[in-house]
């Protein structure tokens, strides 16, 4: 009996050749594509989660000879991953959906379907490995997506086939050609939120918290010290390190250093204002049976390609982990994921509640 | 894996031989353009004029009053568009139907209301049956059309079409229904039953997809949504589809004459069926039991299922249904037929349709009263362990 495996397909390219690779090895393959949310007319057509996409994962499935199926989850989607979206933003904080929709939607709900069908195996086109039952760094250091990865289900990683983590974006595309996908191999690759329309994330939050919400409203930009030194016209529109729409006339490069959401002020400041020496994070999930103890030496990534930072673990408990930093770390921005790696191995995650800027008294709270 | 079993005949049929065998020639020697004056041209036109005659024969109508369209979505549109555009500036610009419609009288009374026209639905009740007294107060002589399927596609509901046609004939309504699941289920017979515009679809029947009917009653006011020529009288302009008119009239022949036979035959599979899954799955909720219904379907939902997985494990066990009508993505949302009546969300998203016709069996009805209730007992078993 051949083993059965659910593949999310995107109508990209790398699920597609996840899908065709599963189909060689041999795999009962079942391909799915989640609607995520409403294709109304103020989203025009977009590279992925839309209608055409839809139609391109159909045609990927209909050339491999494996029915293909659309998966309605827009009302989990919704709540999960657009709501937290906007909570996250209105709070100051810089969300990745990514992660919560890998967490939730993909491998809670999409494995609740997959169980429904008696699939041995969920599987996906992301670049990151399992191995021996753990999750691993894709082999492409320039693709890897084990960052996004952090928050699923311990015993979900043994379910989780991911067979173009072993290769890198070229070798994906290369072997789409040579599998008879030409339609998708030369897709532009996907940059933006899929739920986002035009890259424009302060759309998506005007309307569901109204235009006049505090977070789209005017507040100050002020320095550290206290002075203010212009207006914007919302702090939702920041993240910590940007540097664009900031005012002008200062003697040295400003970045957004904080974010201030009680008095919506966006604090502003030189590079070395942005460098943290240690991390707090919360919500914590150990993906592996042995996680890490107070005084361990881990490496961690406070963003999406940052090169791993040495780091020791200062505090930890069920939930929450705070971290000092060997060398200080520039832009650790609230809302973002901090990983956990040993090496390729991913130990962990959780979401960055605050940066530290000098080590404090272990225990002690902002 | 056994046999596969399709068990979604509301969606589409097979087309059968004998329309096959009809049609053939049309796509060999006699493919002449209907128009033309030449001998090519007449053998079409020939072919043409007698399938038409067929047609009218199987609806009680005249020859004039059959217009060959592409499908059951033209036909609705064509009914709701067209009347309104001929009525709007004779004081009739209101739209009257059910929430109950195919999506393609939805959208078209939709469309209708951005050009001007007012939007009336009537109130149906949780069988999906046409509230009479919303009947009376909603069809005023304001109003240019009213459209009510006969058999609806999702739960069967049958529709007293012959007294809701009389009502509106006697307030100078044009009254049309969508046939498209009613032929060859209902006696249709235009010479007693007072509707104006009834629409028909062949791939319902056996006929190829791509071609449909409308019988439109002499006089009938309402203009053409196509412009270009003078085929079907004008209403219905482009060079006529032959072979698939020929066999839409051998497909409809077929249907009347086996009629009384074949909804015995599958009403008693249905009921077979239906007693078989009630029996075995005592909490589940047949929709529409309480009306008429046509022998053909049989729309079910089981509290804590949800259909969308379901379908697939049925499609993955070999068994073809579906959750209501068919969309374009494969999508499944909840029906608007089921919230329209009244069925609370939790049934609504758990609902299978299964549609009976001649590739039905019993030994394939057995199968499926086996099969489904296991299929239910494991998805519950799954939702448990889940919550």
């Amino acid at each position: 009996m051949r083993r059965r495996v659910l593949v999310a397909m995107s109508g990209g390219v790398d699920s597609s050749v996840a899908a065709a690779t599963l189909v060689e090895r041999g795999y009962d393959v079942i391909g799915a594509t989640m609607k995520l949310f409403c294709y109304g007319d103020e989203v025009p057509d977009r590279p992925c989660c839309s209608l055409d996409s839809i139609d391109d994962a159909r045609r990927v499935c209909e050339r491999i000879g494996v029915p293909h199926y659309v998966l309605n989850l827009e009302s989990a989607f919704g709540r999960d991953v657009i709501d937290d979206f906007v909570h996250e933003y209105a709070a100051g904080r810089t969300p990745i959906p990514c992660v919560r929709c890998n967490t939730f939607t993909k491998f809670r709900d999409l494995l609740r379907k997959a169980d429904a069908l008696e699939c041995e195996f969920i599987a996906t086109g992301h670049y990151a490995r399992v191995v021996n039952g753990e999750l691993h760094r894709g082999s492409d250091p320039a693709k890897d997506q084990s960052y996004f990865l952090w928050g699923i289900g311990r015993e979900v990683v043994r379910r989780m086939l991911l067979p173009v983590g072993e290769l890198t974006k070229p070798e994906t595309r290369r072997l789409a050609r040579a599998m008879g996908l030409p339609a998708v191999a030369e897709k532009p690759e996907s940059q933006d939120i899929c739920f986002v329309p035009d890259g424009d994330h302060t759309k998506v939050l005007a309307r569901h918290l109204g235009a006049d919400a505090p977070a789209l409203s005017r507040g100050s930009f002020v320095t550290s010290d206290g002075r203010v030194v212009g207006e914007h016209h919302g702090y939702a529109r920041f993240t910590v390190g940007q540097r664009r729409g900031l005012p002008g006339g200062h003697a040295e490069p400003m970045y957004v250093v904080e974010i201030r959401p009680a008095t919506r002020e966006v604090v502003i400041g030189p590079r070395h204002e942005l460098l943290g020496s240690g991390v707090v994070a919360r919500g914590m999930n150990w993906l592996v049976d042995d996680p890490p103890a107070v005084g361990d030496a881990v490496q961690v990534q406070v963003r999406h390609h940052a090169p791993p930072a040495a780091a020791e673990i200062v505090r930890l408990d069920d939930d929450t982990i705070e971290l000092a930093l060997d060398e200080p770390v520039s832009a650790i921005t609230p809302g973002q994921s901090l990983v956990l790696y040993d090496g390729d191995r991913v130990l962990g995650g959780g979401l960055i509640e605050v940066s530290r800027r000098e080590l404090r008294v272990v225990g002690g709270r902002t | 894996m056994p046999q596969p079993i399709y068990l979604d005949h509301a969606a589409t049929t097979p087309v059968r031989p004998e329309v096959l065998q009809a049609m053939e020639p049309f796509y060999g020697s006699r493919f002449g353009n209907p128009s033309s004056t030449h001998r090519w041209g007449r053998e079409a036109r020939a072919a043409l004029d007698e399938a038409r005659e067929r047609v009218a024969r199987c609806l009680g109508a005249s020859p004039d009053e059959i217009c060959f369209t592409s499908g059951g979505t033209e036909g609705d549109n064509f009914a709701i568009l067209g009347t309104f555009h001929a009525l709007r500036d004779r004081g009739r610009r209101a739209v009257v139907t059910t929430p109950i419609e195919h999506k393609a009288i939805l959208a078209a009374v939709h469309h209708a209301a951005h050009e001007g026209a007012e939007e009336r639905i009537l109130a149906v009740d949780r069988d999906g049956l046409v509230d009479r007294a919303s009947f009376d107060a909603l069809v005023r002589d304001d109003v240019a059309v009213c459209s009510v399927m006969w058999v609806n596609n999702e739960i069967g509901v049958m529709q007293p079409v012959p007294e809701l046609a009389a009502t509106a004939k006697g307030r100078g309504v044009v009254f049309h229904t969508d046939a498209v699941q009613a032929f060859g289920k209902v006696a249709i017979d235009a010479g007693s039953t007072p509707f104006d515009i009834l629409t028909l679809s062949g791939h319902k029947i056996g006929a190829p997809k791509g071609i449909g009917a409308m019988y439109v009653r002499r006089g009938t006011p309402c203009e053409p949504l196509l412009h270009g020529g003078s085929q079907n009288r004008g209403l219905r302009p482009g060079t006529e589809n032959v072979a698939a008119a020929v066999g839409l009239a051998r497909a409809a022949e077929l249907a009347v004459e086996e009629r009384e036979t074949e909804m015995r035959r599958l009403g008693e599979l249905r009921d077979r069926l239906e007693a078989a899954l009630l029996e075995r799955i005592p909490d589940a909720v047949v929709h529409a039991r309480g009306a008429p219904r046509a022998p053909h379907v049989l729309n079910i939902s089981v509290p804590g299922t949800d259909s969308e997985s379901l379908l697939m494990a049925l499609d993955l066990a070999g068994v073809a249904c579906s959750s209501g009508s068919a969309c374009q993505s494969g999508n499944v949302d909840p029906s608007h037929v089921l919230t329209a009546i009244g069925v609370p969300h939790q049934l609504a998203v758990a609902a299978v349709r299964m549609s009976l016709g001649s590739l039905t069996t019993p030994e394939s009805v057995e199968r499926v009263a086996e099969l489904f209730p296991a299929l239910i007992t494991k998805a519950r078993r799954l939702a448990a362990a889940a919550s």
